[in-house]
Parts: structure tokens; sequence; C-alpha cells
């Protein structure tokens, strides 16, 4: 069977615990389960990929307090939180940080198994345009301190001639720094130029 | 033996069993002093019926006047138990007469045990014979009265007077209980005693040949006053009965209030077990659905679906007992199991809440005597109470915790420590009195309640001071099997 991707279960109960994972891995995925929001921390790294399902209501960090602590330790993770007694209040609160779902205990499995697969979905997809961002900055990574000036004044559209008198150096010098600029990302135009620094978010 | 001996003898017996049971009735509550007056006038009564016999039986006037001493002793103890039992028992009648009459009282047995024979007869010179119940009994014969002889029956009048004066004055207050009490008494007591006052002096002055009087006179006004006194019993009982029941209805609000505040937390403690039987159930539907089932795991599946629907099932049980109306059950509990299902009942609100629940029991702690509910119910008052005052606290750690200690004298003490900002001292000593409270939402019947059941079960429940800045609750608890009951 093929795996469809990875849930870590943090859950205080064991016996809900274990029978989640039995569910979760007959159903075809892959389950990682902790007793504690701590346990997850400890485990955690930024590369890891799949989604956390985990009990609002978890003994010293509780559900809330677990999602913003993985946010600050890199580990962009996708959550699904479940609650034996929903209230209004966490669960906006939920939502806003970020939670894909918010489901009953006792929620059936379509609709567990279809929240987890939104937030798989959407942990791939965030990864990807993560990758490709990476894979961008790396490119522009290898200009030089004048390049990235230059850079600069070239994306927000000004001609040679105005980027010599800016910088106070030679037009023919602004000429070669975009030739440098170009070669060294990788594009023929300006106009792809732009858009990719857009892209990487590099000229922030 | 003839009928008289075994009648007066049979109430002398009779007198002295309800001496004895109003004696203990007394000892059970010592302000109740009519019980203590009546008991008096029981054993006086049952002297007074021994020395009748005797003067009865009497073969000389030696003899004769021998046992009239006695009886005039009795007869003294009896007439003053009788005047302090109606003063008390009805609550009025006029003290200066009351000191009155005792003080004539006290000069004719005086008078009686000074002079020979008596004060009433300066000489018997002869014994006669009457009829009584078919059997002849001796009387005095022939005598000389003495002058002071009207002592003895105008006290006796001045009884009259004042048993007919109190009886009066409780007539005149318009409650139905006072006026049935009133009557009681001017039948035992007043008709009784005006009796024995025109008997005995229809004997003396018109020279009446009499048998003794006084034992089937006091006879009635035994009986009557036995009767009106177990009836007050009996409705003090009753009223401890509804007493006792209302306290239980007020314990089982408590329950439910608690439950209330509970109900986030139960809703949880029953979805990990439900939430765990569906998700195991799910697994099975997709082993089976496989071509070749894993049979084991399967097994393994139903097994913890058993397990947890028992799980499930005694949270329900848990809240159920809480609800249900019921009395004390004491029996004998392992504390640490009792502790231990308070905890997990309260412990997704203590998750909810950040606050630590540490629980500390030595091992080999004896059982405890008690109503498992019902320390339930205190414990879960104590825990909660305990969260709440923590809530209001900024410190860091939020930490309740349960202790218990084996005591000397077969005890057990339980004590529930929170981190809280504590109580001002002044209020220590208010935190048990009802409708006290500090909390926004509270009833403040919670620590009273469970005041009352720690008290039922033979305990104490104090707060003190922590060791921190938070506040110890400490109650204790009888072991069960050993030491005082």
């Amino acid at each position: 069977m093929s795996e469809r991707g990875v849930v870590h279960v943090v859950d205080d109960d064991a016996s809900f615990r274990t029978a989640v994972r039995r569910m979760l891995m007959a159903a075809g995925f892959e389950v990682h389960t902790f007793a504690s929001g701590t346990e997850l921390l400890a485990q955690a790294s930024a590369d890891g990929c799949g989604c956390v399902l985990a009990d609002l209501r978890l003994p010293e960090l509780n559900g809330l307090e677990l999602q913003q602590e993985l946010g600050r330790a890199g580990v962009a993770l996708p959550f699904v939180f479940l609650t034996g007694y929903g209230d209004v209040p966490t669960a906006v609160s939920a939502m806003r940080q970020g939670a894909v779902d918010f489901l009953d205990k006792c929620a059936p499995q379509e609709t567990l198994i279809a929240a987890i697969e939104r937030a798989l979905k959407r942990d791939a997809s965030e990864r990807e345009a993560r990758a490709r961002q990476e894979r961008l900055s790396r490119r522009f990574a290898a200009l030089t301190a004048r390049e990235w000036e230059v850079l600069r004044h070239v994306v927000n559209g000004r001609m040679n001639k105005q980027i010599s008198a800016d910088l106070g150096i030679h037009e023919r010098t602004v000429k070669l720094h975009r030739t440098a600029i170009t070669t060294k990302v990788g594009v023929r135009s300006v106009a792809e130029l732009t858009t990719l620094a857009r892209e990487a978010g590099v000229l922030g | 033996m003839n009928l008289v001996t075994v009648l007066w003898a049979m109430e002398a017996g009779a007198a002295f069993t309800l001496c004895a049971s109003y004696g203990l009735v007394w000892f059970a509550d010592r302000r109740n002093l009519a019980n203590l007056m009546f008991c008096v006038l029981a054993v006086a009564v049952a002297g007074v019926a021994c020395a009748e016999v005797g003067m009865m039986h009497a073969a000389t006037v030696a003899e004769y006047a021998a046992w009239i001493r006695w009886v005039h002793l009795s007869l003294f103890v009896a007439l003053i138990a009788q005047l302090l039992f109606v003063r008390i028992y009805l609550g009025t009648g006029r003290l200066w007469l009351l000191s009155t009459i005792i003080a004539a009282r006290l000069a004719v047995l005086v008078g009686n045990l000074h002079f020979y024979p008596s004060l009433s007869w300066q000489e018997i010179h002869s014994l006669g014979h009457v009829s009584l119940l078919g059997s002849q009994v001796s009387v005095v014969g022939e005598g000389v009265l003495r002058s002071w002889q009207w002592l003895a029956p105008v006290s006796r009048l001045l009884m009259v007077v004042f048993v007919a004066d109190a009886v009066l004055q409780l007539w005149r207050t318009p409650r139905p209980e006072a006026r049935r009490k009133a009557l009681v008494v001017a039948g035992g007591i007043g008709i009784p005693l005006l009796s024995a006052v025109v008997l005995g002096q229809v004997k003396l002055l018109e020279g009446v040949q009499l048998p003794p009087v006084q034992t089937p006179l006091f006879a009635a006004t035994l009986v009557v006053m036995a009767f009106e006194l177990s009836r007050g019993l009996f409705l003090n009982q009753r009223a401890r009965r509804e007493l006792e029941e209302l306290r239980s209805e007020v314990a089982r609000a408590g329950r439910v209030t608690a439950l209330g505040q509970l109900a986030s937390s139960l809703a949880h403690e029953l979805s990990q077990p439900l939430g765990a039987i569906l998700r195991n159930a799910e697994a099975a539907e997709l082993h089976l659905n496989r071509p070749s089932p894993d049979l084991e795991e399967l097994r393994a599946i139903v097994a913890d679906i058993r397990k947890d629907d028992r799980r499930a099932g005694d949270v329900i049980d848990q809240m159920r007992a809480l609800i249900k109306r019921r009395t004390l059950e004491m029996q004998p509990l392992p504390l640490a199991e009792v502790v231990h299902d308070v905890i997990s009942m309260v412990h997704a609100d203590a998750l909810a809440r950040h606050v630590a629940l540490d629980c500390v029991m030595p091992p080999g702690l004896p059982p405890v005597k008690g109503d498992r509910v019902h320390l339930s119910q205190v414990l879960l008052n104590l825990i909660i109470n305990g969260m709440d005052a923590i809530q209001s606290s900024r410190a860091n750690t939020k930490r309740v915790v349960i202790e218990a200690q084996p005591q000397t004298h077969g005890q057990v003490e339980v004590a529930v420590t929170d981190s809280g900002p504590g109580v001002p001292p002044e209020f220590i000593g208010k935190v048990f009195d009802p409708f006290f409270t500090t909390k926004s939402g509270g009833m403040g019947m919670g620590l009273p309640i469970s005041r009352t059941i720690i008290e039922a079960h033979g305990g104490r429940l104090w707060a003190e001071r922590g060791r921190g800045p938070g506040l110890t609750f400490r109650f204790t608890l009888q072991q069960a099997g050993g030491g005082a009951s």
C-alpha cells in the first residue's frame, strides 16, 4: 500500500493514540505518535513533512501552544485539532493560527481523513512553494553587494544612465554588472529577472 | 402475695424502667433538663410505692411509723421534681411561688423527720385495717392529729396553684402546641395533685380510714408525662430525620453544581474512550476489507474496544452516582483509589487551566471508613476550589497537591493545598460560612457542605495557610476497622 503521507498524532490518552494510529495506518498513512507536545517538539525538524493531528487539551503545552512553539522552531506543519468539547473561542483562535481543521474527537472517519488530506495537501504545496523559493534565492545568493544595488535599480525600471548617476559609477560599469547579474541568476531578459526577483522575495 | 403488693411493686418497677430510659435520653442531650426531672420523679415514685407497701403491711404502730418517714422522704423528692419539671417543661410558673413551695416542703420534710411519728400525727394509738383490692391493709386506726398538720396540705394546695398558674400562662399563648402541652400538664400533674390534697384531708379531718393513695395518683402522672415526653422524642427524631434528608438533598445539589462546573471536563473524559472506540472500529473495518485480514490485529482491536467501553461506562457511573439522591453508606474505602478517580474527573479541566494535579499517597495507607460518593464530592470540591483560587494568581507554577498521611488514634489526614494567592487571615475563619464566597460565580455552599459531610464521617475539616502562599484544606477520616468508631 502506498503511503498517503505522514501524520503526527499528539494525544495524552494512550488508548486513543493507539486507536488513531491503527485506523490511519490501515487507511494507508504513515503515523508517528507522541504523548505530549514537548515530545513532538523534541523530535521535530525543519525538514519534516506531513501534518499534526493534536488534541487541544494536552498536559504541559496545550494544542495551540504546541502550534506556536513549532512555528517558532521553524517547523511549519499544518494542524488538525481534535477536541472532546468544542468551544467557539478556542476554535476561532486555532483557525486564526492557521489550523486546517477543528474536529470533534468522535467525528466520522471520512471527515477526519478528508481533513488530514487537506492538511497534507497544504503541507505539500507549502513545501513546494518553499522549495521553489529556496532554489530561487540560491540563484540570487551569488550576487555581490554592488550587483544587489544595481539589481534593485534595474527591477525598479531605471535606465543605465540614471543608475550610473545614482551610484556615481560609469555607465559601462553598470552594463557589466547587469550582464553579471543575468548570467549568475540565469535569465535572458530584464522582464524575467524582475519576475523572478519578486517571486523569490529577495528585494523585500 | 396479694394483688396490692403486686400492683405497687409493678409500679415501682415501671418507675425504675422509666427512670433508666429517660436518664439515658437526658444523658444523650444534657440540655434537656425536663428529661432529668422526669427521671428523678420516677425514681422517687418508686421509693414512695415501696414505702407504701411497707406501711400497708405494717403489723405494729412502730413499724408503720418507720415506713411513714420513708414515704415522706421519697414524697419530698417526687413533689419537688414534679414542680421543677412543670417549670422547665412549660417554661412558665412563678419563681417566687416555686421557691416558697420548696421552702414549705422542706419544712414539712424536716418536721416529718423530726417529730415522731410524723408532722401530722401527734400520736398513733393503734392500727386499723381496711379492704383494698380484696386484701386487708394497715391504716392508722386511732390517733391524735398535730395542730401543725395543716402545713402539709397548704403547701400541696400551693403546688396546685403553682401548676394551675403555669398552665394558664401557657394557655394564653395562642399556639396550639402550647395549649396542648398546658392541657397535658394540667391533667397529668394538676389533677392528681389536687386529688391527693382532697383525699388526704378527707382521711385526716373526717377520720375516714383510707389506704395510701400517693402511688396510684403518681402512676397517672408517670403514664401521662412519659407518653408526652416520648411524643416529643418521636417528633424530635422525625425532625432529625427531616434535617438529615434536607442535608443530603443540599449535598446532592452541591454535587450537581460541581458536575455542572465539570461538564466540559467530563465531556472530554467521555470523548476519549468514545473516540478510541470509533477509531478502533474504523480500523477494524479497514482491516476486514482486505483480502486477508490480520486476525491478531483484529483481536487486539476488539479487546481495546471492550476496555474503552468499560472506561466510558465508569465515567457515566461516576456521574450517575454523584447525581443520585442518597444517604451515607459507610464502608472501608481505599483512599488512594477514591482520590485517583476524582483526579481523573477533573483531569481535563486541570489541563485546560494549566494546573498540575499532584497526588502524594504513601504506600500502605490504611483504608478509611466512609461513603465513596460523599468523599469524592468533598475532594472534588476542594480541588476545584484550589484550581479556582490559582486561576486568579499570576504565579508560574500552578499546582494543587493532594496528600494523605496516617495519623495516631486510628485517623488519616488528607490535605489539599493550592499554589494560589491564599486568603487574607481575617477571612480564614469565614470560608466555611454559608454563602461566603470570593468567586464571582460561586454560591458559597461548597465548603459548608463539605464540612457537614466530613463531620458526618466523624472527622474534621479546616483551613490553614499552606507552606507556600496558598491555602491548605485538611480533613480527618477514621481508619476502617481500627481505632475509635
